[in-house]
């Protein structure tokens, strides 16, 4: 009756994944898939799972993309039926997708040297107002980004950072510094005290104790922060679109939601350039699933 | 080495907390001294002032004639072992033992011979290559005190350092650490809320409350001579009993009553309380002062009912009800008291302690110490 019971508990268990697992990676199959099918193809009922005529076309269009003067005479030219339409700013996608790298890799950099010592600080060290600081933090998190936009309008603007790559890290960091602060505190905050006298005792200045004691006890959420800021610069779509004008600094969402304001528009080449705009995330979560896991675990450091 | 002085030291927190007072302290170099008290008495603070890693709020600490109150933790001579141990959970026994070294700069080949050497000395030569959490409490231990004693610093402070081990493996540890301070020759401060581990250890103890000092003294000192009941109360085991009454003299003598029972104090001790006679004071009888077997003599003899008998193994513990006060006292196991029993118990006079009834001071002691 038990082992009965207990096999109807792992059927419905592994069940419950799949459907679960399904409904989460539908979407993706479906990106995936109609990035390599034509336009045709793409609009077919019922829909087409599994392309019956994949074409590189798509990806093609993105690596070669020539300039191309669209006007409302040569609108036709590329008719989306036939599969041979291509947005005029396609050509845009690659320094885009450069763009948001340098952002994203900027930003991480940039955040994990602001908020790593604060966080040590805030989480070890007796200070007045530390606990104040913390609240204050997260306190700017609460206020939604649309109402932040103006005002970061008109700072960028002072600053002259308009249209420049600068604008985006400045304002990403302001996002992304309270949060990790917050994540990185709650995990120093959890490594015992005596840790922290003990390499003092032993001769490291505070710098080196953070160095050589606590990040490398504190990797898995690190991990966590890495990903979180990168994520975030990577996707941000609000700020990008007010403070970039022109190829110059524009990241790969805004190129992608332009090809979707054109004249036409090319559902399977978007969704190839989608496809592309997975891949840097996807390498990071491979590059740090054994931390990732590690991470689960990370209860277990006890000094 | 080095001799550590404290000159009216303070410490107040930034959330107006005061853990310390005004505390006066000479530590003498190589000296084994232990912080006594219970928890929150300003004796762990006391040693992180020592160590650097809180901040002096006034007064002065002084390293020989080096005022360190400005000097950071890691620029003092001074090694560590902690409650928790506090080792490095991503680094190996032997780099856990290495590090401090690293820090400090030792060339890479007299890290290791000191490394292996403390090693050696601790019984850790087998158990370099692990990480902190595939070993026992006991293993973590020595590796923290072998993180400390490679150092060969100036000073060694411990901070509790046995509390998280159980009850054998803690006496093997003290008689290590005794024979460590042997060797070393090095000045101990040694924090506990232990009264065993204090009395076995030191060479002077300190007792601490609210942080303010009680009492400075050798282990016989502190517990022959208490300046007050707190100090009293905390060594001994179980603890010593007290009786209010009224000192009397009778003729020659003077005489602690309380209702039938009259105690004649020795001529030594009545010296010492000259003309105190008619004041109303608080005796204080160790649990281990009585005897059951000497006859009885007039003026030494506590008559009683015996309310609970409870064997400890070596001992049995004795509740006692006597002057309508429960009072309990540890005698030899041999002796088979039966609950209920009325007994008379002759008194050591020579080793009662006189307290005021008011403010708890010794009258007997209070010009000793500190």
């Amino acid at each position: 009756m038990t082992a009965l019971e207990r096999a109807g508990h792992r059927v419905f268990l592994a069940a419950a994944s799949v459907v679960f697992l399904a409904y989460v990676l539908a979407p993706v199959a479906w990106l995936a898939s109609s990035s390599v099918q034509q336009e045709a193809e793409i609009t077919s009922r019922p829909p087409h799972w599994i392309p019956q005529r994949p074409t590189p076309e798509n990806f093609a269009a993105i690596f070669e993309a020539k300039e191309k003067q669209v006007t409302y005479e040569n609108r036709r030219q590329g008719d989306p039926a036939t599969g041979g339409y291509i947005p005029s700013t396609a050509r845009n996608l690659m320094p885009a997708m450069w763009n948001s790298l340098i952002v994203a890799v900027a930003v991480v950099v940039l955040n994990l040297l602001v908020s790593v010592p604060a966080a040590y600080a805030m989480a070890k060290i007796r200070f007045i107002g530390r606990s104040a600081s913390i609240y204050f933090m997260l306190i700017t998190r609460v206020i939604p980004d649309i109402a932040l936009v103006v005002p970061f309008f008109l700072f960028i603007r002072k600053l002259g950072l308009l249209d420049h790559l600068g604008s985006l890290v400045i304002t990403y960091l302001a996002i992304t510094v309270p949060f990790s602060v917050f994540i990185l505190v709650s995990y120093f905050e959890s490594l015992p005290d005596e840790l922290d006298k003990a390499a003092r005792i032993d001769g490291c200045s505070r710098l080196q104790t953070l160095l050589l004691v606590y990040v490398p006890l504190a990797v898995p959420s690190l991990v966590a922060v890495i990903l979180f800021t990168f994520l975030t610069s990577w996707n941000e779509f609000l700020l990008a679109l007010m403070f970039t004008q022109t190829p110059a600094s524009q990241t790969m969402p805004i190129v992608v939601a332009s090809f979707a304001s054109d004249f036409t528009i090319s559902f399977s080449f978007i969704n190839a350039a989608g496809v592309l705009a997975v891949v840097p995330p996807v390498v990071l979560a491979i590059a740090f699933e054994r931390y990732i896991v590690s991470g689960l675990t990370a209860g277990a450091v006890k000094g | 080495m080095a001799r550590i002085r404290l000159q009216s030291v303070g410490k107040r927190y930034p959330n107006g907390f005061s853990a310390l007072e005004n505390l006066s302290l000479e530590i003498e170099d190589k000296a084994f001294v232990v912080l006594l008290g219970p928890s929150g008495c300003g004796k762990s603070t006391t040693l992180n002032l020592i160590a650097g890693l809180e901040d002096v709020t006034s007064g002065a600490l002084y390293f020989d004639e080096q005022i360190m109150n400005v000097v950071p933790a890691h620029r003092r001579d001074v090694a560590m072992v902690f409650q928790s141990y506090a080792l490095y959970p991503h680094k190996s026994v032997y780099e856990n033992i290495a590090f401090g070294l690293r820090m400090r700069g030792h060339p890479a080949a007299d890290i290791d011979r000191r490394v292996k050497d403390a090693a050696r000395r601790l019984e850790l030569e087998a158990l370099l290559d692990r990480r902190p959490h595939q070993l026992s409490g006991g293993q973590r231990q020595r590796v923290a005190l072998g993180r400390a004693l490679v150092r060969q610093p100036a000073v060694f402070l411990m901070d509790e350092p046995l509390s998280n081990l159980d009850a054998t493996l803690r006496i093997a540890m003290r008689a290590e650490i005794k024979q460590l301070h042997q060797t070393m020759q090095t000045t101990f401060v040694y924090v506990t809320h232990d009264q065993a581990e204090a009395l076995t250890l030191a060479d002077q103890i300190v007792v601490m409350r609210d942080g303010v000092i009680q009492q400075i003294g050798s282990p016989e000192e502190i517990y022959d001579r208490p300046r007050n009941t707190f100090v009293a109360s905390f060594l001994g085991n179980p603890p010593i009993n007290y009786l209010e009454g009224m000192l009397t003299e009778e003729g020659e003598a003077l005489c602690f009553q309380r209702g039938s029972l009259s105690l004649v104090l020795p001529h030594a001790l009545a010296l010492r309380l000259k003309g105190q006679a008619g004041r109303s004071v608080k005796l204080g009888l160790r649990a281990e002062e009585v005897d059951e077997h000497s006859v009885p003599r007039p003026g030494e003899t506590l008559h009683g009912r015996v309310s609970s008998v409870l064997p400890v193994g070596s001992d049995q513990y004795l509740g006692f009800e006597a002057e309508g006060k429960l009072l309990f006292f540890r005698v030899g196991r041999d002796l088979r008291h039966r609950e209920g029993e009325n007994v008379a118990l002759s008194v050591n006079v020579n080793r009662l302690q006189i307290f005021d009834s008011g403010t708890g001071d010794s009258l007997l002691w209070s010009g000793n110490g500190a």
